[in-house]
């Protein structure tokens, strides 16, 4: 078990003819990123695909040469360290057991292959199997296994070693619901107990939120923000990490702000619907001015009949039973609100909608930054 | 425009009784869910209506006529297929026009225009309307599957699982389209899915429906608030509705729920019903459901809050599902908010809101009473007479 750390790392692949006349300065896979991960801290690489994600955890393995830029395994520069020597467990999408070997021997093979003693080998696969649930699996082939068992000898065989580092390129992709469900919570409670120090790749939200210490969300190659889930939930650096992160989505949307008797209002293109802006925005604000604004459906709240604002007709209504779920039209968009409480609506009747001032964002229409106060 | 009815319906299949004795009245424009697990016999309902099965007994009818001998293509039924099922050399516009160029419902070409672009419109794939299907996405695809049925106004609309093919997130948005559009639909549609939130959104009644019989039918607050038997209640929530083992104790005129799993009492709030109800029933042993919305929680010890571990913590979107352990082996759910701080093993204290708990058989699982039952009951009846 070690930390981690990445210091300004880059990479570019070659590119070769055409493609390389038209290359780019800033054609890197990975662009200027830095990172540091504490010793027995679980940290998720999430993004879109082709944000840099498994590039940086391929660097990180050893797999994929380093354009510029360091990675630290405790406090040992790695950059120039054979993959095997970086004592480092892998578990990848695909499970890549050996077919012909039991799962016990599958478990061992890493241990064999450094010439581990066979009593060893034993005391250390016993050991292990339990925490992943697979001790009554030891004697099957691969073959005989579900996908979800597979994945669960791969987490196996990568941790045997006790490696300084647990790298996982999306070991839940292959599965599904349930079953998914159910290894991602075996993946928490196994690291609650080894606390290895772990990298995830993801590009699934829910995983990274669920399982991680810290997320770090990346798009074209750069690092948009590395905090805690409640972080990257509440206090989004930017309007990329806003919308990438929640289901259903928050509410962003164009608007203009109007100055009416003092107070301040959010005004929509092709809309009736006005919204009092939360009283700790006034002094960034003025009559007019255009910004984003951001609000997650679960803090927008129905106004009262005495509420400040123009009301808009419901265009949707939803029971689900567990919550219901309230749209209205912005221009050709819709603005979502749910809420626990037990209302009923119709479409088209007329409802106020405020919004919860401490998770109300606003962002820079041309960045997409946050704009603070 | 049609109203449906099965009466003793039965479809076997082989020796697989698919259909057991089902009777259902559908009323005329109704939007009505057929709601279960797979394997349940949705889709086999759908298809002996549409006369794609013949029952072995029982009676079909639409519009008050018996249909049992009436050709599929004679029934005037639109089916919308989870596999969209479009003709892959036809454009869009030609897909959606193409039950307007049947024999039988042949119109004529300047009426099949404005048909086309009114659903198009209504569906928002009006600026694909010159694309082969293959260059669509998923969504895209459904949406023109619908339109093809739209375009008609048959006896019924039968929709078979169509959003059951796309992601959550686009199964979200296109839940929300068709809630939306359902007004415009101005006839009888079937609609079969074993998603609880699509039949709690879309339905105007639903009909829960396992191992070929029909389990409850009813309004969607009926059956979510009042589910007639435990599979009802854990059919209809995410996560599921928890169950607990109790035994009821009377002491002077106080009652109180013993769980039997965890070791704890709980002193039920006094409600002469739920009181009547449960001393009728007269046997000690119950389960009490409880939804995760329906238990709070805390981090330090509280009255009335009873102790457990955090087992995992994971959210589901907009908000988190927490389990947490009581009583050593107990798996308690609740719903937390996301990104809250919290390990595992932790000690946690919930407490349930006892107004929101049902109670069924030990044995039978049938439902026996829950509180503000009544006031329920009204609002289910008030959302059934606006229909």
């Amino acid at each position: 078990m070690a930390k981690l750390r990445i210091e300004n790392l880059y990479k570019r692949y070659d590119l070769k003819g055409k493609k390389k006349k038209n290359a780019k300065l800033n054609d890197f896979a990975v662009n200027n990123l830095s990172l540091d991960c504490e010793e027995g801290e679980f940290v998720a690489l999430l993004g879109p695909s082709g944000c840099g994600k498994t590039t940086t955890l391929r660097m990180i393995a050893g797999l994929e040469d380093i354009t510029d830029g360091g990675i630290y395994i405790g406090d040992e520069l790695v950059n120039n360290l054979h993959p095997k020597d970086r004592h480092i467990g892998l578990a990848f999408e695909d499970y890549a057991l050996y077919p012909p070997l039991k799962v016990y021997e599958n478990i061992a093979f890493n241990m064999r292959a450094k010439g581990a003693k066979n009593d060893e080998v034993h005391r250390r696969v016993m050991e292990i199997a339990p925490l992943l649930k697979v001790e009554d699996l030891l004697d099957k082939m691969p073959v005989k296994l579900s996908g979800g068992q597979k994945q669960r000898v791969n987490i196996a065989r990568a941790i045997v070693r006790n490696p300084k580092l647990l790298l996982m390129d999306e070991p839940l992709s292959h599965l599904d619901g349930k079953m998914r469900q159910e290894l991602r919570t075996e993946i928490k409670r196994l690291h609650n107990k080894i606390k290895c120090t772990s990298v995830y790749v993801t590009h699934d939200q829910l995983e990274a939120m669920s399982l991680a210490d810290r997320i770090a969300i990346m798009d074209l190659g750069v690092l948009q923000q590395f905090g805690t889930p409640l972080e990257i939930y509440d206090d989004p650096v930017n309007e990329f990490v806003a919308a990438f992160i929640g289901e259903p989505p928050m509410n962003i949307l164009k608007t203009t702000i109007a100055k009416i008797e003092s107070e301040f209002y959010f005004t929509f293109e092709d809309s009736e619907l006005r919204i009092l802006v939360p009283n700790r925005y006034y002094d960034l604000l003025s009559d007019g001015m255009v910004v984003k604004m951001g609000v997650r459906p679960m803090d927008v709240i129905i106004g009262k009949e005495d509420s400040k604002g123009e009301p808009v007709k419901v265009a949707v209504f939803e029971n689900l039973g567990d919550e219901r779920r309230i749209g209205v039209h912005v221009g050709d968009k819709l603005f979502m609100l749910i809420t626990s409480e037990e209302v009923r609506y119709k479409q088209g009747q007329s409802i106020k909608l405020e919004v919860r001032a401490e998770k109300t964002h606003l962002f820079d229409i041309e960045t997409g930054l946050r704009i603070r106060n | 425009m049609a109203s449906i009815e099965l009466s003793g319906v039965t479809k076997r299949f082989g020796k697989v009784t698919a259909l057991d004795n089902i009777s259902l009245e559908i009323k005329d424009k109704e939007f009505f869910v057929l709601f279960g697990p797979a394997g349940a016999g949705k889709t086999t309902i759908l298809n002996i209506i549409a006369g794609i099965h013949m029952p072995e007994s029982g009676v079909v009818k639409i519009n008050g006529e018996i249909v049992n001998q009436v050709e599929p293509q004679n029934r005037d039924v639109a089916m919308v297929f989870e596999n969209y099922a479009l003709y892959p050399h036809l454009k869009v516009y030609d897909n959606i026009a193409s039950p307007l160029r049947s024999p039988r419902h042949k119109k004529d070409e300047a009426y099949i225009k404005e048909a086309v672009e009114r659903v198009a419109a209504l569906l928002k794939i009006d600026q694909f309307l010159d694309r082969l299907p293959v260059q669509l996405s998923n969504g895209q695809r459904q949406r023109v599957a619908l339109g093809r049925a739209l375009v008609r106004y048959p006896n019924v609309y039968l929709m078979d699982e169509p959003l059951a093919h796309l992601d959550a997130k686009l199964r979200n948005v296109m839940r929300g389209e068709l809630k939306m559009i359902q007004s415009n639909f101005n006839t009888t549609a079937i609609y079969v899915t074993h998603d609880f939130m699509e039949a709690m959104s879309l339905s105007d009644r639903i009909a829960v429906i396992n191992e070929g019989s029909i389990v409850q039918v009813g309004a969607s607050d009926e059956i979510y608030y009042l589910p007639c038997n435990e599979f009802v209640a854990q059919l209809m929530g995410d996560p599921e509705i928890n169950l607990l083992d109790c035994e009821i104790d009377v002491s002077g005129n106080v009652y109180s729920a013993k769980f039997t799993e965890i070791d704890a009492v709980i002193e039920l709030p006094h409600d002469a019903d739920v009181y009547a109800t449960l001393k009728d029933y007269g046997a000690v042993k119950l389960r009490m459901g409880l939804r995760p919305q329906n238990i709070e929680f805390s981090f330090d010890p509280a009255d009335g809050f009873i102790q457990g571990q955090v087992y995992s913590f994971e959210t589901i979107g907009n908000k988190s599902v927490l389990t947490v352990t009581v009583g050593g082996k107990k798996e308690v759910r609740l719903i937390a908010p996301n990104g809250l701080p919290v390990k595992l093993d932790q000690n946690i204290y919930i407490k349930p809101d006892l107004m929101q708990s049902l109670y069924f058989h030990a044995d039978s699982s049938e439902f026996i009473c829950r509180y503000n039952e009544a006031a329920i009951r009204a609002l289910a009846a008030e959302k059934a007479g606006e229909e």
